[in-house]
């Protein structure tokens, strides 16, 4: 492309159709202009449209384009071709700057930022004169062109802040000092001698503020990486400068708006984080410095107002002091009483107060308040920072500060007392401040988990809280009532069980409060006293205690998703959910009623599911329903069914992906629960399940696998009979299965059921088969996990088809393959097989081989059959899996380890685990000595020889002792 | 699990358990760039004899009263010394020496430029003319103890034979004067260095020194000796180190403060280095004194005495066994807690290279106690120090058994590590981050992982790792995300493969093939 006029106006054209709204025009134009982007002098044209173009929408379009096609192509990756050629890229350079510098702010930035990029790349090296070029400009005068040229040092230096140490950054860093440090002082000196000589002009005062953040952003960059020389020398020009900025004040520079900050509070705000850097990282050098920095930082608290412009600079301030505070060596600034008090009086105490903003956030944008205040995302928040300023104080002053607020806490609930509904906000900030003095620790899950001893934690509870809660009115300061209840969920632990008793009605009742922020507190507070552990792995409230009040908490519970804005409020459904597994029985009354307006949320929510927590406990509480009514009357099940199928139906029709594994688990449970044959409604959807498009979702498998699992326990024979033409389908489903790594295991579950259910004759011409395939995968990807799967299923196979059978097709396969696994899988990998049941079936099985195979006796295979018992006695011997009792009631989302977007597995509609070989074999070591026993009189003399020449002393004396707990002896 | 990619630099350095431990261990990090001050606590490279000392008055034997002190102008002493008349050319010398003897700003470039340096050098030999020799010997000490220029210049006039024949002379101030010199242009880097070697330095040197030799003179010798040991790229060669430290080692036993600094700075040079260097020094015995030396109230001879130390144990187990014999760890714990931020940082940075070896030395460390005084120095230390107690964790964790990780993370390090998640330092953020995801395989071999993880977020680390999610670091954001996504979340990656499909249903068929396993 030439530089003429004429491609100057197609371009022209064509960046005025990239703007067009109608993509028909738009995208073509963009095609086109990406279509061009290789040629020579393209940049070149676009620089001379930003600059010279007549129409301003088309200068800015073209620094735009510029900007990013300088961001796609301005790299040289190793092994491809040079986008840009070489001569634009010296014609860019040569002129990016000084354009750069005359245009208008718009147009500026983007090619401050184009210069970054390039800069990111080529300098120091390719771009020598970079530096030079614009530390010439500070001589300039004109501010204009020096906030361009500070804006580009800022994006080339910032990441000095982020970038590990290394001889080439460094070196580029010093070199950066070496020509830029100075005149940046001077610059920085100038400007402040400017200030006072325009500190009448508004207008000037703007433009050089400006000036000096982003010379004081460049100062935290050049400063990041270590405490340059230059900067140690010059230590007392720019500390007394930055201290006196931030004691400065002008009206001129106060703006009206209450929410964006201004000028001086972004100054000021990058001045304690130039001062927290060098007291984090330069003490030693620092230290003469310090305590006036503490002092302005602490007067400039004292004087902020409460408005939310000021948050950042207040927050950071207040983070400053908490890091200084908690330093042993800078204790004695904080150490006088009167400091104290002033600093709690002053700093903590107004930012602890609760604002307009707060309460519009309570008001309108309750979901946001409630992230921010119950699941701690106001790290940035005033109340944040004041709350971390009282724990850093603490770490010396504990005694003095609690004192000190104790005072405080009081003259505020008296000033509450004299006018509450003028005064509640005392309140609330009385209840904050208690609660950030107590608690030094603190987890989602537990609440406080160490609270300051000094606080009477039980007493506040008594004397100010129930009070609140047990007023006449749910409605009535619902930010009290909010902070009473949060009061309660997080010092859970720390007051008595009685009071949380006598708490239980008051939240009980304020579910009912009309605040969306109220309801929730209350129920969350519920469920998570519902999920206090007391003695022995119970509940500390047991279900005996939640008798008198399980009318009116179910009633209340689904009346609150019925109020505005909760109708799909997470904390209400777990509420639910964890009310009905602790109450158990005592909810089947009122079953019918819950289970109706559960349908009738799943059909409303099912249209479009978009809360998956809400979503998930929803399901979990139709589970507890289902188990629970079930339980105590199994023919229940029947109602189930007729109440979920129609809902559930127009799930799988409607393809409802969210949904589709919640109701496979809520089939299963349901299927489970029959006790005689599969119902023929079940059968009908049989062969949709094998579908191919629903095991292709990872979400579907695991609970399409329990599905499949649990119509092979109920239905095996009328599959045998009725859909033996699906019996390769369902293989098919193991060998997708199988194929994977990450569902091996699921492919296994489903062949174990196959294996264990359906009559032997139907999947006789399938065994072969079977076998080869788990070959296969243990010759070319065996897997830990894999080989442990496998050994439970040979060993299951053995049981139940025995083990001359299992030696028979292995060696069918191909010759000596039985003696192979035994040798190079089972003997060596046994012990790695874990889980009670899985354990059992591999023991049965192994003394199976070793007792009714023949060929173990009597052929090659003799010489394995040692290391074999040997094996198993390894396993035997092992260490027990402490199998974790049910911890069912104690669950959350979070915990379930499979958890995932697509596969939310419930743990409530969890599977009893199933023991193929209970009732034949109670204890697998009286078992293997009988075998033995039985095997010995069949051959005399050999068994005894056999493990006496080669069975290890300890191994033999672990059999001797199950021999003798059989009262057996050897022949 | 490795959170970092790759193995940074100073990973690498690190012995490491199950690896090549001799070619792991970290040394001395080398900076090549520095941004800093040059660093105070550092020992002198070159010094300037400075007017009006005792032995200006007392050793200087052609010289009258101070108050006949004749000023002469460049101009003048440049004729004199070239002039051919003794009188003159003592004076002319005597000049020069006074005016680069000045308290400040000695004309050291003026002197240079005036070009009289060889003829300084020519003075030097005069056998003859002690106090001219004397003079010349002074003034161009003194110019030697400038910039690399000025020492090249010196060295460029021939002085360097010169002054290694003086070594021999009848005169003891000549000879002292003369040490000296050779000592500033040693200490100017490697290459005079050797090239003083090469001129056969060592054993005319190494004969001053005897039971007779005045203090300051012994001053002066071990001094020059230890800027023979001095710097690396190349470092000195083995046979000059080996006709040295015998001497050494005899010097670092004297009762002088300066005398066993100046040998210990010698010491910490020969250790900075590979490890059969360290082993030269580890073979003579002398580290138990060196950790005595360590436990000394005097700073000139903790410092270079723990550097030693420090280097030693980059060496191989066996090298850092021998420290920890001699008694390191009886002395680090107060090294650890001193006042001084730098003998924090070094000890600590000693620490960090024991905690990268073997596990039966790690235990050793938690056995004399040292996790106390680490967790301190990990709350409250300097910032320096703190990063390099970090290491310490960082190392421990990756080579301590499951138990001894237990041990440290009951010692209360927890807190304070996770605290340092807000430095401003990305490296140190980044190996915390390694260091938290070594503590957590730990604990899932326990089965303590829940624990682990509630800790963690009660001690406020969660929140911390989360806001480094948006951390500038790639590999910071990374690790961070990393360890939620691993611990916090519950969530796991998929992996899904297809598997085979044919009309309606899957199909059912495999083939043969010879299986061994």
């Amino acid at each position: 492309m030439e530089l003429s006029d004429a491609n100057l106006q197609t371009l022209t054209e064509y960046l005025k159709k990239t703007l067009d709204p109608d993509p028909a025009i738009r995208r073509p134009a963009e095609k086109f202009l990406e279509s061009v982007e290789g040629s020579q002098n393209y940049p070149l044209l676009l620089l001379t449209l930003l600059e010279k173009s007549q129409e301003n929408v088309i200068k800015v379009c073209a620094s735009v384009t510029f900007k990013n096609y300088i961001k796609r192509n301005w790299r040289i990756v190793e092994d491809e071709p040079n986008k840009i050629c070489e001569s634009d890229r010296i014609a860019i350079k040569a002129n990016i700057v000084p354009l750069m510098l005359s245009s208008p702010e718009q147009i500026q930035k983007q090619l401050s930022d184009a210069i970054s990029i390039i800069g990111r790349e080529d300098f120091p090296q390719k771009w020598p004169d970079l530096l030079t070029e614009m530390v010439n400009r500070f001589q300039s005068g004109d501010f204009h062109v020096i906030n361009g040229v500070l804006r580009t040092a800022h994006s080339l230096f910032k990441r000095y802040r982020h970038e590990f140490k290394s001889n080439e950054l460094w070196t580029e860093i010093k070199l950066v000092l070496d020509a830029f440090a100075l005149p940046l002082t001077n610059l920085f000196k100038a400007t402040i001698e400017l200030c006072s000589t325009h500190a009448t002009d508004a207008s000037a005062l703007k433009v050089l503020f400006s000036s000096l953040i982003l010379i004081a952003k460049l100062f935290y960059s050049l400063n990041f990486q270590d405490l340059p020389e230059f900067f140690e020398d010059n230590m007392e020009t720019w500390m007394t400068n930055f201290h006196s900025l931030l004691t400065l004040d002008n009206k001129l520079l106060q703006t009206d708006d209450e929410e964006e900050a201004g000028l001086l509070e972004l100054l000021k705000s990058q001045i304690c984080d130039n001062a927290a850097l060098y007291a984090q990282k330069y003490d030693e050098e620092f230290q003469p410095y310090l305590p006036r920095f503490v002092t302005a930082i602490w007067n400039l608290l004292v004087t902020t107002g409460q408005e939310v412009k000021y948050d950042l600079l207040v927050s950071n301030a207040i983070q400053f002091l908490a890091s200084v505070c908690e330093r042993p060596h800078y204790k004695h600034l904080f150490e006088d009483q009167n400091t104290l008090t002033s600093i709690c009086e002053k700093v903590i105490v107004p930012n602890m107060e609760f604002r307009a903003a707060d309460e519009e956030a309570f008001e309108d944008n309750s979901e946001e308040y409630i992230r921010r205040d119950l699941e701690g995302s106001d790290i940035d928040t005033r109340r944040r920072a004041a709350c971390d300023l009282v724990r850093g104080l603490c770490k010396f002053f504990e005694g003095p500060v609690t004192g000190i607020f104790s005072g405080y806490v009081n003259s505020m609930l008296q000033e509450y007392a004299k006018n509450p509904s003028v005064n509640w906000k005392h309140k609330d900030a009385a209840i904050y401040l208690v609660t950030s003095l107590a608690s030094k620790a603190q987890t989602q899950k537990h609440g406080i988990t160490q609270a300051n001893e000094l606080v009477n934690l039980t007493e506040f509870f008594v004397n100010h809280i129930q009070p609140d809660l047990k007023s006449a009115s749910v409605n009535e300061f619902p930010v009290l009532k909010a902070d009473g209840i949060k009061y309660i969920m997080i010092f859970r632990n720390h007051v008595p069980k009685e009071q949380l008793l006598v708490s239980i009605p008051l939240l009980i009742n304020h579910l009912q409060a009309e605040s969306i922020v109220v309801h929730t507190y209350a129920a969350h507070a519920l469920e998570r006293l519902f999920t206090m552990r007391g003695t022995n792995n119970t509940t500390l409230i047991t279900a005996a205690e939640m008798a008198p009040f399980v009318e009116v908490l179910l009633t209340n519970l689904f009346k609150a998703l019925t109020l505005p804005g909760s109708s799909e409020n997470e904390y209400i459904m777990k509420a639910i959910m964890r009310s009905f597994s602790l109450l158990q029985e005592s909810i089947i009354p009122y079953i019918p009623s819950v289970i109706t307006q559960l349908t009738q949320k799943l059909l409303a929510v099912s249209k479009n599911p978009s809360k998956p927590h809400f979503n998930h406990y929803m399901f979990e509480s139709i589970c507890l329903s289902i188990r629970i009514t079930c339980k105590a009357n199994p023919d229940a099940v029947g109602n189930f069914e007729e109440a979920l199928f129609m809902v559930f139906t127009e799930i799988l029709q409607n393809d409802v992906q969210e949904f589709i594994p919640y109701v496979f688990q809520v089939m299963s449970l349901l299927l489970e629960m029959h006790k005689n044959e599969i119902p023929s409604s079940y059968m009908a959807l049989f062969p949709h399940l094998l579908q191919p498009v629903l095991w292709e979702r990872t979400g579907n498998i695991p609970p399409l696998v329990r599905l499949l699992q649990a119509y092979l326990e109920r239905g095996a024979n009328t599959i045998a009979s009725a859909a033996a033409d699906k019996i390769p389908g369902l293989l098919g489903v193991f060998q997708k299965l199988i194929a994977s790594k990450a569902n091996d295991h699921q492919g296994f579950y489903l062949l174990n059921s196959i294996i264990e259910h359906m009559p032997p004759e139907s999947v006789d011409q399938y065994r072969k088969q079977i076998f080869i395939l788990l070959f296969q995968r243990l010759q070319n990807s065996k897997t830990t996990k894999f080989i442990k799967s496998f050994l439970v299923f040979i060993n299951l196979y053995c049981i139940k088809y025995g083990a001359l059978a299992l030696q028979e097709i292995f060696d069918s396969i191909q010759p000596k393959m039985f003696g192979m696994v035994l040798e190079k899988i089972v003997i060596p990998e046994i012990q790695k097989v874990s889980g009670q049941v899985e354990k059992k079936i591999c023991a049965v099985g192994i003394t199976k081989i070793l007792t009714e195979c023949p060929p173990m006796m009597d052929t090659e295979y003799t010489k394995l059959w040692t290391p074999l018992l040997q094996a198993l006695i390894g396993l035997f011997e092992l260490p027990e899996d402490d199998t974790i009792p049910d911890e069912e009631h104690f669950i959350d989302i979070e915990d379930t380890p499979g958890y995932q977007t697509a596969f939310s597995q419930l743990a409530f509609a969890g599977k009893k685990e199933h023991d193929p070989v209970g009732q034949m074999v109670n204890n697998p070591r009286i078992h293997l000595a009988q075998s033995l026993q039985k095997l010995s009189m069949a051959c005399p003399g050999r068994v005894l020889s056999m493990l006496r020449t080669s069975l290890n002393a300890e191994a033999f004396q672990y059999l001797q002792g199950y021999l003798q707990a059989a009262r057996v002896n050897l022949h | 699990m490795p959170v970092v990619g790759e193995p940074s630099e100073r990973m690498r350095k690190f012995k490491n358990k199950g690896k090549d431990a001799a070619a792991l261990r970290r040394q001395r990090v080398e900076v090549n760039i520095e941004l800093r001050k040059a660093k105070k606590d550092e020992q002198i490279l070159k010094r300037r004899s400075i007017s009006f000392s005792l032995r200006d008055e007392s050793l200087s034997p052609g010289e009258d009263k101070r108050n006949e002190i004749i000023q002469l102008s460049l101009e003048e002493i440049l004729q004199a010394v070239n002039g051919s008349n003794p009188e003159l050319q003592l004076q002319a010398t005597q000049a020069t020496r006074r005016m680069l003897s000045r308290q400040r700003d000695p004309p050291i470039n003026q002197i240079i430029e005036l070009g009289i340096i060889p003829r300084l050098v020519e003075f030097l030999c005069h056998a003859d003319n002690a106090p001219l020799q004397f003079e010349a010997a002074w003034a161009l000490t003194n110019i030697a103890s400038g910039t690399s220029d000025h020492t090249k210049a010196v060295v460029e006039g021939g002085a360097v034979p010169a002054f290694i024949s003086l070594l021999s002379s009848p005169h003891m101030h000549i000879c002292e004067q003369s040490v000296w010199a050779l000592g500033n242009i040693a200490g100017d880097g490697p290459l005079y260095r050797d090239a003083l070697i090469n001129c056969n330095v060592i054993p005319p040197l190494l004969a001053l020194v005897s039971p007779a030799t005045p203090l300051g003179f012994l001053r002066n010798i071990t001094w020059t000796l230890s800027n023979l040991c001095r710097n690396k790229n190349p470092y000195p060669p083995l046979d000059a180190v080996k006709k040295m430290l015998p001497v050494l080692i005899c010097l670092l036993k004297h009762e002088d403060k300066d005398i066993i600094s100046d040998s210990c700075w010698a010491i910490s040079y020969l250790t900075d280095g590979s490890n059969d260097r360290i082993q030269i020094v580890v073979d003579t015995g002398i580290l138990p004194r060196l950790v005595e030396l360590m436990a000394s109230p005097e700073l000139i001879i903790m410092t270079p005495a723990l550097r030693a130390i420090g280097n030693v144990v980059t060496g191989t187990d066996e090298q850092t066994q021998a420290a920890i014999d001699a008694g390191v760890f009886t002395v680090l714990p107060c090294l650890l807690r001193h006042a001084k931020s730098t003998i924090q940082k070094e000890a600590a940075w000693t620490l960090s290279n024991i905690a990268a070896g073997p596990c039966r030395q790690i235990q050793q460390l938690i056995t004399c106690g040292l996790l106390p005084p680490l967790v301190e120095l990990l709350d409250k230390g300097d910032f320096k120090a703190q990063k390099e107690a970090v290491w310490v964790v960082a190392n421990f964790t990756t080579g301590g058994t499951v138990e001894q990780v237990v041990e440290l993370v009951q010692s209360g390090v927890l807190k304070p590590l996770l605290n340092l998640l807000l430095a401003k330092d990305s490296k140190t953020i980044l190996v915390i981050l390694d260091t938290i995801s070594n503590l957590f395989l730990a604990a899932e071999k326990l089965g303590e992982t829940e624990r682990l993880c509630l800790l963690v977020e009660e001690l406020g680390g969660l929140e911390k790792i989360e806001a480094l999610q948006i951390h500038g670091n790639n590999m910071v954001y990374r690790a961070a995300l990393n360890i939620i996504e691993k611990y916090f979340s519950g969530e796991e990656n998929p992996d899904l493969q297809p598997g085979t499909g044919q009309d309606g249903l899957y199909d059912f068929s495999v083939e043969k093939q010879d299986f061994n396993f």
